[in-house]
């Protein structure tokens, strides 16, 4: 890594720098070397969607550290822009909206399956064996779908370049399976670090928008509750406890 | 309780392995128990379920922390008691039924291994109602208990178990897991014979995917309309004594309750009187978002006091208060009052009237409930229109009227004939196989042994059949002594009209005084137009009498004006519809001789049509023959007179005395061929072989020889009327019907082709009825044979001289020897070969054939009666 190298950003266990036209993530020491190529190889394997993200341009070794490059985007994350100009948040939306959708309609067969992924997060949380049962019935009983899941689709995982195109960044968490999974993660992120009218603008938007009844997003939100609670946030516990503790009887 | 026994602790998937392979074992020999040890045991599990139902419902709730102990008494008492005393009598182990008429047998045997999912709703009522299910049936049953209510449904388990052991029951027979994960509840059902599911539409939906039969459940949302025809306080009692039942915890429970305006206010008051809470606006809003979160229920108030949630939700009430009410509009999911509550918490709607409330009803058994249960409250004498119309909206399988729907839905408390069960299917609507409550008929095999049994056949004939020569007026003498005529309708053929056939009757109806008209436009062939005509004119004279006078053409073309004129409405496609057995056939042939009697006077020896209950009528627009056949175009009398007969041209008297003989040789062929046809097939065969060539040589002079035709033509029509015919007719029709030769002649250049057809011991298919069991139509002819004085050694002998017979009588009537003889080119032929065939093998006739021919078979017997190959 060149000296100029900027750092941009820093965020649990990686730093991001930008060195000219490339960025670069470098994780911690011990970060695992499993997730840093898998992150890898999730962003490869949706590049061939032909969706619009950074192009992966290599795993490196940078001082004993795990480091992945890719393109740099010139531009603003949604996120910004937001909060630049509130009276545009209609519009923002709608185009967050639109950009979740057209990820859905793509397909990459190989990435993890959103289930599996549910099925071993549920299994590592510190719920009570009834609510874990609970939980894991729940999520049994879900349909089998193959839609391209970003996993963390958030606002500011979205760069606008000048131009007004837009690029989905970060596909560490993507996986295959039910679009109303990645829509209830959206509306747990939101819930949590937006506004919570923003979250339900959100979730009425993309219901409406992907045909979707609010019902199915919702059937989810225990669920990615539950996994969220791995992230040991004190601060999230007490709305993630509640959203969880709900009963699904005959 | 006393449980001392130590049982092996199954907390993996080893462990449950190994338990799968003990209940397996165990239900291997319980499946060899009678019905005397099962109900034994049945009993004394019963009774042991029985006894510990305060203990298990303490426990329950105790480990729950849901519901109400003394209302779990009442579910577990309900499931011991009741599915003993609905089931103590059922027969579920071997023979079930025996009809020996019928021969069936109905035996029942067990399915195997029930895997049994057990919800924390319902922890040890439903566990003593699935292993009582299990153990009347001889089934193994395998629990998969909730991990919030493990403790509770292995009690009740143990104490049904050990009971069941100690009245004989094998050791083994009913197992769980001691520690519930989604990983064995899932494998218990894959191993498992049959899933009895009970739990959200997760584990429904789990039980469903795992590739075995499952009888799952799902959710209910059930919602009451208060009728204005209502006894308002029968309603609002019910559904307060429904809804705080174990805390609202049965899924049938009332979800919410819509009221006719009329009445709402004085429902209102009745609820507050009885000591419901009706939420204020703010605190409506507070019990909102502390029910449902997210659209999912809230756990924390499943089960629990109306005043525990109104505390949870920041809202003060009475300790006492029963139901949380919240007056509400929507009926969207988006109303959290709309959705299934599993507490005393109860949304309450106002309707404009009963149509707006039932669709109110229908959008909220949509949002949740599907499937499941709706209830009514109404005046059900006044209003019973009220209660079809609801009962044809609403998509539950359970539709209660008057009725606390928790103890209405599981049955037998309020209703006596709603079978008793905690497992209310739900049908398709709830993604269920079964839509009722379910019981032992669904946890066993039922195999049926059915014997052979052969059909019960029939001998049908006109009412009265009047035969001699010069008989005619004597039996017409009954219209006026016995019948009561007064208006005769005479239809018959231009020729024996000009003639004067017609004048002999018409004679004596004016000497009795009763009024006729004659119909004497009947063609060959009679069409559908000359029919029409005729039954316009019969329409306009309206007679009670028609008497059909001339030979098939004249008799059908009357019988179908006959049609015509009682039911002007039939439809002849309809009426035409091919039929595989007389009595199965789809359609129902109009009731005939409501406005006229039918009488059939033959004027030549051959058709039968007098005594049969056939007619074929020619639509000439589209050339399309309608042949109709049931026993309402029976006449109702035939007078066979053969002076009516005497001055039959040598042409008609050949063709249609051959007609006779194919009639006769099929109906003794025929598979439906009786001891009471018979007799009358070969007599007339004797009679015709006997008498034809006179009859074709000196008709005009010689009487005896035309009386014999004229009764053997009568006789065969009986039993072609009875046996009916075969696949010489078949092919006969269309040959006619193509190239227009006489229907006897067609006949006759076919019949030994036929013979020989069936006569084979190893044919390409056998005709399917049940008394036919071998192919013996060479037996048939023989006999046919030895009846006509043949001689031959072996019956192929004899069927040779049949057919040297009956071509040596062809050939003295003058019949030619091959179709190419009838001067039918042979091009033609060729060409409309292949159509003739598909519409011979179709025609009606075919299916009494004793050998069932293929297509290639009958273009060969064309070919072959074209060219006069052997």
């Amino acid at each position: 890594m060149d000296k100029k190298a900027k750092l941009i950003a820093t965020r649990t266990s990686k730093n991001i720098y930008k060195d000219g036209d490339k960025v670069i993530k470098v994780f911690d020491e011990n970060y695992s070397k499993a997730d840093v190529l898998n992150e890898a190889l999730n962003q490869a394997r949706v590049e061939q969607t032909g969706l619009p993200l950074p192009k992966l341009l290599g795993v490196e070794m940078i001082d004993g550290k795990w480091a992945i490059v890719t393109e740099y985007i010139e531009g603003e994350t949604l996120k910004d822009l937001m909060k630049k100009n509130p009276e545009k948040t209609d519009e923002y939306l709608n185009l967050f909206v639109d950009l979740q959708i057209k990820i859905h309609k793509a397909s990459s067969p190989l990435l993890t399956k959103l289930k599996d992924k549910m099925k071993r997060k549920i299994a590592a949380t510190s719920f009570d064996a009834t609510t874990r049962y609970e939980l894991q019935t729940r999520l049994e009983g879900m349909r089998d779908h193959t839609k391209v899941c970003h996993g963390d689709f958030r606002p500011s995982n979205v760069i606008i370049k000048p131009n007004g195109e837009a690029y989905i960044i970060d596909w560490a968490h993507a996986t295959q399976g039910n679009a109303s999974a990645d829509a209830a993660r959206t509306f747990l992120v939101l819930s949590l670090h937006e506004e919570p009218a923003l979250a339900d603008k959100y979730l009425d938007l993309f219901s409406k928008k992907a045909d979707i009844p609010k019902q199915l997003v919702q059937r989810w939100l225990p669920i990615v509750a539950a996994t969220q609670t791995l992230k040991n946030r004190e601060e999230e516990k007490e709305l993630l406890t509640k959203w969880v503790d709900v009963a699904d009887y005959e | 309780m006393e449980q001392n026994k130590e049982y092996q602790i199954v907390d993996g998937v080893e462990k449950l392995e190994e338990a799968i392979a003990r209940v397996r074992a165990a239900q291997k020999i319980f499946a060899t128990y009678t019905q005397e040890q099962v109900d034994k045991i049945f009993f004394a599990a019963s009774v042991a379920a029985n006894k510990e139902r305060i203990p298990l419902a303490k426990m329950a709730v105790e480990e729950t922390g849901m519901g109400v102990v003394e209302d779990k008494v009442i579910k577990n008492h309900y499931a011991a008691e009741y599915i003993y005393n609905a089931y103590k009598d059922t027969k579920t182990c071997g023979i079930i039924e025996e009809d020996n008429s019928y021969g069936t047998v109905r035996i029942a045997e067990p399915i195997g291994m029930i895997s049994a999912v057990i919800p924390t709703t319902n922890p040890t009522s439903t566990a003593i109602f699935k292993t009582l299910l299990a153990l009347k049936t001889r089934n193994g049953i395998l629990i998969s208990p909730h991990p919030r209510a493990k403790n509770s449904t292995i009690a009740a388990a143990k104490v049904v178990l050990e009971a069941a052991v100690k009245a004989g029951a094998p050791e083994g027979i009913i197992s769980w897991i001691d520690v519930p994960s989604l990983e064995m509840t899932n494998l218990a059902m894959k191993e498992a014979d049959i899933i009895l599911a009970t739990g959200g539409p997760g584990m429904v939906k789990a039980a469903y995917s795992s590739g075995k039969p499952a009888l799952g459940v799902g959710a209910g949302n059930t919602p009451a309309i208060i009728d204005k025809s209502a006894d308002i306080l029968l309603a609002v009692s019910s559904i307060i004594h429904s809804k705080t039942f174990d805390n609202g915890m049965i899924c049938a429970s009332e979800q919410s309750v819509i009221v006719d305006d009329s009445i709402y206010t004085k429902v209102r008051k009745e609820f507050l009187d009885r000591g419901c809470y009706i939420l204020k606006k703010d605190e409506i809003d507070k019990v909102r978002k502390t029910i449902i979160i997210n659209g999912a229920l809230n756990a924390k108030i499943v089960g629990q006091s109306a005043y525990k949630i109104a505390e949870l939700s920041g809202v003060k009430v009475p300790e006492t208060t029963k139901i949380l009410i919240g007056e509400v509009e929507s009926v969207d999911l988006s109303e959290e009052f709309a959705h299934e509550k599993l507490s005393p918490v109860l949304a309450m709607y106002k309707a404009k009237d009963f149509f707006d409330a039932v669709e109110k009803a229908e959008k909220l058994v949509e949002d949740g409930g599907l499937g499941h249960t709706s209830s009514l409250y109404i005046d059900e004498i006044a209003e019973d229109d009220k209660i079809k119309f609801f009962a044809s909206k609403m998509k539950t399988c359970r539709i209660l009227v008057n009725t606390p729907s928790s103890q209405g839905g599981i049955g037998d408390i309020y209703n006596f004939k709603l079978a008793p069960s905690l497992t209310l299917g739900c049908g398709s609507w709830g993604g269920n196989s079964v839509s009722e409550n379910v019981g032992v008929k669904h946890l066993i095999n039922i195999k049926t042994v059915a014997k052979r049994r052969e059909n019960m056949l029939w001998f049908r004939a006109p009412q009265k059949v009047y035969i001699k020569k010069g008989c005619l007026p004597v039996a017409l003498d009954e219209l006026r002594t016995v019948l009561g005529k007064k208006r005769v309708f005479v239809v018959t053929d231009q020729f024996l009209y000009t003639h004067g056939y017609t004048k002999c009757i018409t004679d004596k109806l004016d000497e009795m005084g009763i009024l006729h008209q004659t119909f004497f436009d009947v063609a060959p062939d009679p069409t559908l137009a000359c029919a029409k005509e005729g039954a316009a004119q019969m329409c306009a004279f309206k007679p009670d009498c028609i008497i059909a006078v001339g030979g098939g053409s004249a008799m059908d073309a009357a019988k179908i004006m006959w049609v015509m004129y009682e039911h002007p409405e039939a439809d002849f496609l309809d009426m035409a519809m091919r039929f595989m057995d007389i009595r199965k056939r789809v359609y129902t042939f109009p009731k005939m001789g409501e406005k006229a009697y039918f009488i059939a006077v033959p004027t030549s020896a051959g058709t039968g049509s007098e005594v049969t209950p056939f007619a074929v009528i020619t639509d000439e627009s589209t050339g399309v023959k309608y042949p109709l056949a049931d026993y309402e175009l029976m006449p109702n009398m035939a007078i066979v007179d053969c002076d009516m007969m005497m001055d039959a041209p040598k042409g008609l008297t050949s063709a249609s005395g051959i007609d006779a003989v194919t009639h006769a040789l099929e109906a003794y062929a025929s598979i439906l061929a009786t001891d009471y046809t018979d007799g009358l097939a070969l007599r007339s065969l004797k009679m015709v072989f006997e008498n034809l060539p006179q009859a074709y040589e000196n008709g005009q002079t010689d009487y005896k020889a035309r009386e014999k035709m004229a009764n053997a033509a009568t006789m065969a029509g009986m039993a072609f009327a009875n046996a009916f015919l075969g696949v010489c007719h078949s092919m006969a029709h269309k040959l006619g019907a193509f190239f227009h030769l006489p229907h006897g002649v067609a006949n006759a250049l076919l019949i030994d082709q036929v013979i020989k057809f069936n006569c084979v011991e190893v044919p390409t298919k056998m005709g399917t009825f049940s008394q036919y069991d071998h192919p013996h139509a060479m037996a048939r002819y023989a006999e046919v044979a030895d009846y006509l004085g043949l001689k031959g050694k072996t019956d192929e002998d004899k069927v040779n001289a049949l057919i040297v017979a009956v071509n040596e009588l062809k050939e003295k009537v003058g019949i030619k020897k091959t179709i190419k003889d009838y001067g039918i080119d042979e091009k033609e032929f060729l060409e409309k070969l292949d159509q003739m065939v598909e519409q011979a093998f179709d025609d009606q006739c075919t299916g009494a054939n004793p050998r069932y021919p293929l297509m290639s078979e009958i273009k060969e017997m064309y070919l072959n009666a074209y060219y006069g190959r052997n």
